[in-house]
Formats: structure tokens, C-alpha cells, sequence
């Protein structure tokens, strides 16, 4: 029988490397810092070791070699051999990352870079005198150092001495109003019986008689002893509820306790005579009295770990039924409102009870796909040293709300804008160092990456210390390249958004970093398509931070049921900022047609969605008609028309795209309630079409005549 | 009944892939029970609970390592006679002197096959 060691532990292998790799640079990031302590090289340490020695399982020999020569320096740092300085660390974080990329070749079957690897450990190698020439690693050996293994001559295996028996004496004085309080005694003595066999002797000394019994009065008090190896923590757990109306203590059980609980049958198991014989420590299964159940044999080392791994796509799964659900509900509300059942009606008790359920269940369903930014940041940071490295600069990084959640798929699809983005902060947002030093600051650059929950969106900001967005420069670029004309009036957030747009490209030459053709107008579109929004503020001198906004799940959307010409649609919640009646004073008509809508001194165009989606002609009147205010990323707004408001709901998101084609000015599709399919707007795209094309627009003419034919439908 | 009809072991390993890899190479030389836990404590507190004849550990674990598990395993009356196999990521002599300073049955070097491992028991407990 030959062994083979599955895929499975292979994958579990990768995954838990990247566990470790996040550990230690978590360690090399402190260190840096200064902020270490004496567990933190015992930490990256481990976590190499642990790398080294798994790579070997799996016979990932480069893996291996480079592991085992990292780690060689780091015991040396560790036993004070090596002197700490703050090269040496930085000179580790660099390991760190070619660790980390040769876990990722290992993982892809490819192999790692090695003229990196060479120079590295030359430079360890030169930074601390150790010497790290292929070496030991490779040797497995039979090695022993001499050791002789130890064939113990020793009487059988006993069972364990009492005393070192776990048990633990539980007082329960519970508090004369346990009952009133909702509590019931029985359950949690049931509960103990799950740990092992359990003794349970109560105090009737308080029970008065029974003229005077009190019955909704707690007079009782228990004394429990059980049998079990569970800790104190887990046995208190139980009475985790009852803790503000019972005094609760604990005592470990001695073993003269312990052998007045009954223990349960011993395993009449034979002996192997053979085994006696040959073996230098004697195995006779009745010698081993089990105490506890005969612990099974187990697979994968799994349990011992608070995770379990499941597949992606039975999460995906849940989260469509659990849409489903909350359609199946919302249309089951519907139907049974249409009955007119009164208000007290047990039905509708019962149906709020479901709602409350079914959302609840929604919820917790997205919290297994919501995972925190700290990977992500993480591998921001080594974008970070890359670019800085090659650009000459020096930059300290920042984070901050490392700890968010963010769905999976967001945060997988945000690794290459925010890749983009950070690169484009190192190259183009901070200055060189001597530029720096003459603006009288700091030779080191910052960056700054923060993450945060903000009103039902997740916030990420990047922010450099660099000079700030070049106005001039930029006003400039896009004359040349006839984003704008000459005479246009911008203001200077509308000089910033138009780094946006697309073929943009302020740096004269194409950088080695971020000049790859690659525009800020490419990454808007995937934070966009995404759901997100971007915008950028920016201040001479003090540098610039680009915010990314993003929806907290791509599955279900907050959404503003509307009526368009008897169409019923919807408008996500998060777009409007403002929702007003027209009347005639605050609407102008100008040009052909065109309206605006003019509120607190600010014109902005007037989209008429019945007409945008060829439910109808030009619509002459506006009043009574509900206008939508909502705002692009580039801060401009723009009105909607709708006919009618009728309800906010959570909607699951159904993409039309994969289930029909791209539709200019939709976003996606929704099944409502009673089981209607609806559009969901796209605002932000109507929106930007509308405030770049409109007369008020200072923006409109050029990109018009880029993007033609839109025109006529506003 | 063979040896490994009987044989109850413990594997103690902080990497769940490691303690894995051990579980999978016991299951296939067909020890019949095995436990496993993440740290020395734990180790300690199953072995209360379910007695064992043979502790497999890492050395190198957070909190208690290998070598310190053997100790409080030695001089405890009750667990000082359970077999123990170290398995260590180097051979550094110091290791193994205290290894045998505190009685360990034998230790493996990391990485091994699973033929090594079943080697490194059976010259402790004698043919599986």
C-alpha cells in the first residue's frame, strides 16, 4: 500500500502559509515600527519554520532552501546572536516578500525568481555575518546525532491517577427570582450531562413549608459535580444566562470526589500476546481504563480549529436562496395584505416573526462571504515597497480599519484598482526625496490606507503627504489632448475629477510603474462596476486622497420602488441624495427641450426617466411629477423624473447581463414581491451622461463629441 | 491483535497541515486511534481525560513547546510512563540532549516520509 498525500492537504497547506506569511510580516511591519516584543520574532520565526517544514511534506525544495536560510538568520536574531538594526529589518520584510512569492510559485507549479533570491541572501548573508551557502536544508538526513531511540522497559500503561481526573463542583445559588426572570433550573443540569456523567445534590434547606411555598419563588440550591475533561471556561458557558440572577462558583473535583460519580463500564478489550512480547512499552487495551468515550479516530486535522473550509460556490448558493427567501416573503406580505386581514390577525404575528427571520438569515449569510481588508492591505504594502524601490523613494505606510469586512468577491476584485491606485500614489502623488526636502518635509513619503464602514458602504481611502494634484499641469493635459476648451470655467474639484476621464494620462512620460496605459478612468470603471463610487480631493502642497465607496455585498440592494409610465422600477437607495416635488419655480426649461432644475442656488440637468427609457414622448409638465436628486462620483447632480415613489425595499440583484445583454442607463434586473421582474436604474450612468452633456456643464462639449450619439436622448 | 490494533496516539502540532499529514500517515499504517490537538495544554488536558501510549509533538509550538510538554509528561506519575516522539524541524544537538536529558522514546526530523515516521515508532514500540 503505497501513501499519497491528497490535493486536499495541499490546499489546506497554501492556505494556512498565507496565514503565517500575514503573521510575519504583521511581525516585520511592528519591528519597523519599534513596536515589538520579545514574542514577536518567536512569531515570525514560527511562522517560517512552520513554512519550511511544510514545503518539505510536500517536497517544495526551493521553498524549503530559502526557509530554512531565512530562518537560520532569524534564530540568530532570535538568541541576540545577530544585532536588530532597522535595515535588517527592512532587509526581512524583503525576504518576507520573496518568501511570499515563492509560496505563490510553489502553489502555481512554477519556479521562484532566482537571481532575487541570490541577491537577498547576499545581502542577508553581508548584514549578518552568517553564512548561507547551500546548505543543510536540502539534506533531509538520517542524521541522528547520536541518538539511540529509548525502548523504555516499563510496566504497562495505568489508568491516570484520580486526582489528575478533571471534574468540576458547581454551587448554583440561584437568586429567588430565577423563575420570574424566565429561567429554569432543569435545563442546564441536562445541558452539564453532555460533558460526562453528572451528581447533583440540592439544598432544600430554604423550601418553607408548603402553606407558605411561594411557588414562583427560586428557594433551592444545587450542588452539581461532573465528570469531564472540558475546561471551566465551557462548563461556565452553560450558565452564561443565568449569571445576573444565580451566584454560579466552580471547584476542581479531587479524585475521592470524582469516584463517588458513577463511571461507566470499562472496555473489555484483549490483549495482543504478541505485542506484550515485542514491544518495549507493553499495550494492553484493559490497562487503559476510559474514563471518557474512546476518542474516534479523526481525518485532516480539522477539528481542532475554529474555521472550517467550505467551497465557494455552496456559499453562493445560500446566498441566491436566501434571495429567493426574501422574495418568497416579501411576496407572501403581498398577497397577504391584499386580503384585508385585520391588524391583529395571528397570520400577520406570525408572518413579522418570518420577515424578522428571514432577515436575519440574509445577514448572517453575507457575514460568511465578508472577510476584512487586511489581506488586501497587506499586499498593498508590498505593491508599495515594490514601487518604492524602483522609483528611489522612501514610504511609510499607514493603515488603518485593517479589521473591515468587505464581501469576498469585492475585495478579489478590488486587488488590481487598488494596485493601480497605490502604484499611481508612489509614482505620481509623492514627490522625489530632494523635492521633498525643499518643500521643507520629511525625506520619507506617507501613504495612507484606510478602511471603514461608513452609512451601510464600506470607505477606502488612499492618501499621500505627496504635492497634490497639479492643477495647472492637469488643465493643461486636457486641453491638449481636447478633453476640455480653453475657455472653460472649472472649478478646481472639477480640474481633479477630470483625471477621471478617459485617456487621461498627466505624466509626460510613460512611467516604469503606473504608465501602463492604464488610465484612473479604467480603475473608476471597475470600482463602478463594482457598484462603487470614486472621487478625489486634493490639496496643494499637502498631497491628495482618493476615496473608493463601495456596497457592503453585490447580492442585495437597498432600492426605492418607482413608477415610470406605469413601468415599475427601481432607483438603489444609496444613489438619491434628495427626493422633491417640481414645481414651476424651481424648474427652468432651456435650449430644445432641456430642463433644470435649480435648488439652494445649484442648476443641475433634469433627466426625465420615462423618456430616457422610451416609455414616452417629452413629457411638457413637470409638476407633480418626483424628482430624484442624485450625484455622480464626480460631485455633479443631476434630477431624475419618476412618476411615483411606492416603497423602499431590500432587492437581490439579478444581473442582466449575464441573463440578457448590457442595457445603457440599467444597472440589473429584480424580482419583486409578487414575482414581477424589475429593472434597477443605473444613476450614476444617466447621471454622468446627463452632466456631461448638459448645457450647464462645463465639461459637456468635448466628451460629447467623443461619445456622439447619446446625445438625443436626453 | 497487532500492536497497531491497540495503539492509541496523540499528535500535538500547532500547523493543521503538519498534524494532518501525521494523522494521514497513522491512519495509513493503520494505528487505531488517534487524537490531536493544537498545544501542549490541550495535550494535556485529552491525556487526563482519554489515556494514550504514545505522544507524537512538534517541537516547536507557541506557548509550550515540544520539550517542555515531555517535561511536565515525566514528571507527572501518571503520564511519565507514555512514549514520546519529538519531531523537530532541525537535529540541533542541544535539542536532542535535552530530549534525552528528559526521556523522549525517540524524535524525527521534519520533513519525512510517511515510512520514516512508521521506522520512528516501530523502534519504539516494536513491529506495528
Amino acid at each position: 500500500m503505497t501513501f499519497a498525500v491528497s490535493d486536499e492537504f495541499r490546499d489546506s497547506f497554501f492556505e494556512e502559509c498565507c496565514e503565517l506569511l500575514e503573521a510575519m510580516q504583521d511581525g516585520f511591519s511592528l519591528m519597523i515600527d519599534g513596536r515589538e516584543n520579545v514574542e514577536t520574532i518567536h512569531t515570525v520565526f514560527r511562522a517560517v519554520h512552520s513554512i519550511k517544514g511544510g514545503a518539505g511534506a510536500f517536497d517544495l525544495n526551493e521553498l524549503v532552501a530559502f526557509a530554512h536560510r531565512f530562518e537560520t538568520v532569524l534564530d540568530q536574531l532570535r538568541s541576540g546572536k545577530v544585532r536588530p538594526t532597522s535595515e535588517l529589518y527592512l532587509l526581512f520584510q524583503q525576504c518576507g516578500d520573496h518568501l511570499s512569492d515563492l509560496v505563490s510559485a510553489a502553489r502555481n507549479g512554477t519556479d521562484g525568481n532566482s537571481e532575487t533570491e541570490a541577491l537577498l541572501l547576499q545581502r542577508l548573508q553581508a548584514a549578518t555575518q552568517i553564512d548561507l551557502v547551500p546548505s543543510t536544508a536540502a539534506q533531509t538526513s538520517d542524521d541522528d546525532a547520536g541518538f539511540v531511540p529509548l525502548a523504555l522497559e516499563i510496566a504497562p500503561l495505568t489508568a491516570p491517577a484520580a486526582d489528575t481526573q478533571h471534574g468540576w463542583r458547581i454551587t448554583f445559588n440561584a437568586a429567588s427570582e430565577l423563575f420570574t426572570s424566565g429561567n429554569e433550573p432543569l435545563p442546564l443540569i441536562r445541558a452539564l450531562e453532555r460533558f460526562g456523567p453528572v451528581k447533583i445534590t440540592a439544598d432544600l434547606s430554604s423550601v418553607p413549608s408548603l402553606d407558605r411555598l411561594d411557588p414562583m419563588v427560586c428557594c433551592m440550591h444545587w450542588t452539581i459535580d461532573v465528570e469531564t475533561s472540558e475546561t471551566e471556561d465551557v462548563i461556565l458557558e452553560v450558565f452564561e444566562f443565568v449569571m445576573d440572577c444565580a451566584v454560579v462558583e466552580i471547584q476542581p473535583l479531587t479524585g475521592a470526589d470524582l469516584s463517588t460519580i458513577a463511571t461507566p463500564p470499562k472496555d473489555a478489550g484483549s490483549t495482543g500476546p504478541d505485542a506484550g512480547q515485542q514491544a518495549p512499552i507493553a499495550l494492553d487495551d484493559r490497562d487503559i481504563a476510559p474514563s471518557a468515550p474512546p476518542i474516534a479516530a479523526t481525518t485532516a486535522g480539522g477539528s481542532a480549529s475554529q474555521t472550517i473550509r467550505v467551497d465557494f460556490e455552496k456559499v453562493d448558493k445560500l446566498i441566491n436562496l436566501v434571495g429567493e427567501l426574501v422574495i418568497k416573503e416579501a411576496a407572501l406580505s403581498q398577497k397577504i395584505g391584499q386580503q384585508q386581514v385585520a391588524h391583529d390577525n395571528a397570520v400577520l404575528l406570525e408572518l413579522e416573526g418570518l420577515k424578522h427571520l428571514a432577515s436575519e438569515i440574509q445577514e448572517s449569510v453575507m457575514a460568511i462571504r465578508a472577510q476584512p481588508v487586511k489581506p488586501l492591505f497587506q499586499r498593498m504594502a508590498r505593491t508599495i515597497r515594490d514601487a518604492a524601490a524602483s522609483t528611489g523613494k522612501t514610504v511609510r505606510l499607514v493603515m488603518e480599519g485593517e479589521g473591515t469586512e468587505i464581501d469576498k468577491t469585492v475585495l478579489e476584485r478590488l486587488v488590481d484598482p487598488l494596485t493601480h491606485m497605490v502604484r499611481n500614489s508612489v509614482d505620481h502623488g509623492l514627490e522625489t526625496q530632494e523635492d521633498r526636502i525643499a518643500a521643507g518635509k520629511s525625506p520619507e513619503g506617507m501613504i495612507q490606507l484606510t478602511a471603514a464602514h461608513r452609512s451601510g458602504r464600506v470607505v477606502i481611502e488612499i492618501t499621500d503627504d505627496g504635492a497634490g494634484i497639479n492643477r495647472d499641469r492637469v488643465r493643461q493635459v486636457a486641453e491638449e489632448k481636447g478633453l476640455i476648451a480653453p475657455d472653460d470655467h472649472l472649478t478646481p474639484p472639477e480640474i481633479d475629477a477630470l483625471l477621471f476621464l478617459p485617456g487621461f494620462s498627466s505624466k509626460q512620460e510613460v512611467s516604469e510603474l503606473s504608465g501602463r496605459g492604464v488610465g484612473l478612468d479604467v480603475v473608476r470603471s471597475e470600482i463602478e462596476a463594482l457598484g462603487g463610487r470614486m472621487s478625489v480631493s486634493s490639496e496643494a502642497g499637502f498631497g491628495s486622497t482618493f476615496t473608493i465607496s463601495l456596497p457592503l455585498t453585490l447580492a442585495v440592494q437597498e432600492g426605492m420602488v418607482v413608477d415610470i409610465a406605469g413601468q415599475t422600477m427601481v432607483v438603489p437607495i444609496g444613489a438619491i441624495k434628495e427626493t422633491l416635488y417640481a414645481t414651476s419655480a424651481t424648474t427652468h426649461s432651456i435650449g430644445l427641450g432641456e430642463k433644470m432644475l435649480s435648488i439652494r442656488g445649484c442648476l443641475m440637468p433634469v433627466v426625465d426617466l420615462g423618456v430616457k427609457f422610451g416609455f414616452r414622448a417629452e413629457a411638457s409638465d413637470l409638476r407633480d411629477r418626483v424628482l430624484l436628486v442624485v450625484e455622480t462620483t464626480a460631485n455633479k447632480q443631476c434630477a431624475l423624473v419618476v412618476d411615483a415613489l411606492h416603497d423602499q425595499r431590500q432587492v437581490v440583484i439579478k444581473s442582466l447581463e449575464t441573463n440578457y445583454c448590457k442595457i445603457e442607463g440599467i444597472a440589473a434586473a429584480t424580482i419583486l414581491g409578487d414575482g414581477r421582474i424589475a429593472l434597477i436604474v443605473d444613476p450614476e450612468g444617466i447621471a454622468r451622461r446627463a452632466t456631461d452633456f448638459s448645457p450647464a456643464s462645463a465639461l459637456m462639449a468635448q466628451t460629447a463629441h467623443s461619445e456622439g450619439g447619446a446625445l438625443e436622448t436626453i | 491483535m497487532s500492536t497497531k490494533d491497540m495503539l492509541r496516539v496523540l499528535v500535538v502540532d500547532d500547523m493543521s497541515t503538519s498534524r494532518g499529514l501525521i494523522i494521514q500517515a497513522l491512519e495509513w499504517m493503520g494505528v487505531a486511534t488517534i487524537d490531536h490537538c493544537a498545544d501542549g495544554q490541550t495535550a494535556l488536558q485529552k491525556l487526563s481525560a482519554s489515556p494514550v501510549h504514545m505522544v507524537i509533538s512538534d517541537y516547536n509550538m507557541p506557548g509550550m513547546d515540544g520539550l517542555q510538554l515531555l517535561e511536565v509528561l515525566r514528571k507527572h506519575e501518571s503520564f511519565s510512563r507514555i512514549g514520546f516522539i519529538l519531531i523537530t524541524g532541525t537535529t540541533d544537538p542541544e535539542i536532542v540532549d535535552r530530549g534525552t536529558q528528559l526521556g523522549m522514546n525517540n524524535f524525527l526530523k521534519k520533513p519525512f516520509s510517511p515510512t520514516a515516521l512508521r521506522a520512528c515508532i516501530e523502534r519504539v514500540v516494536g513491529p506495528l
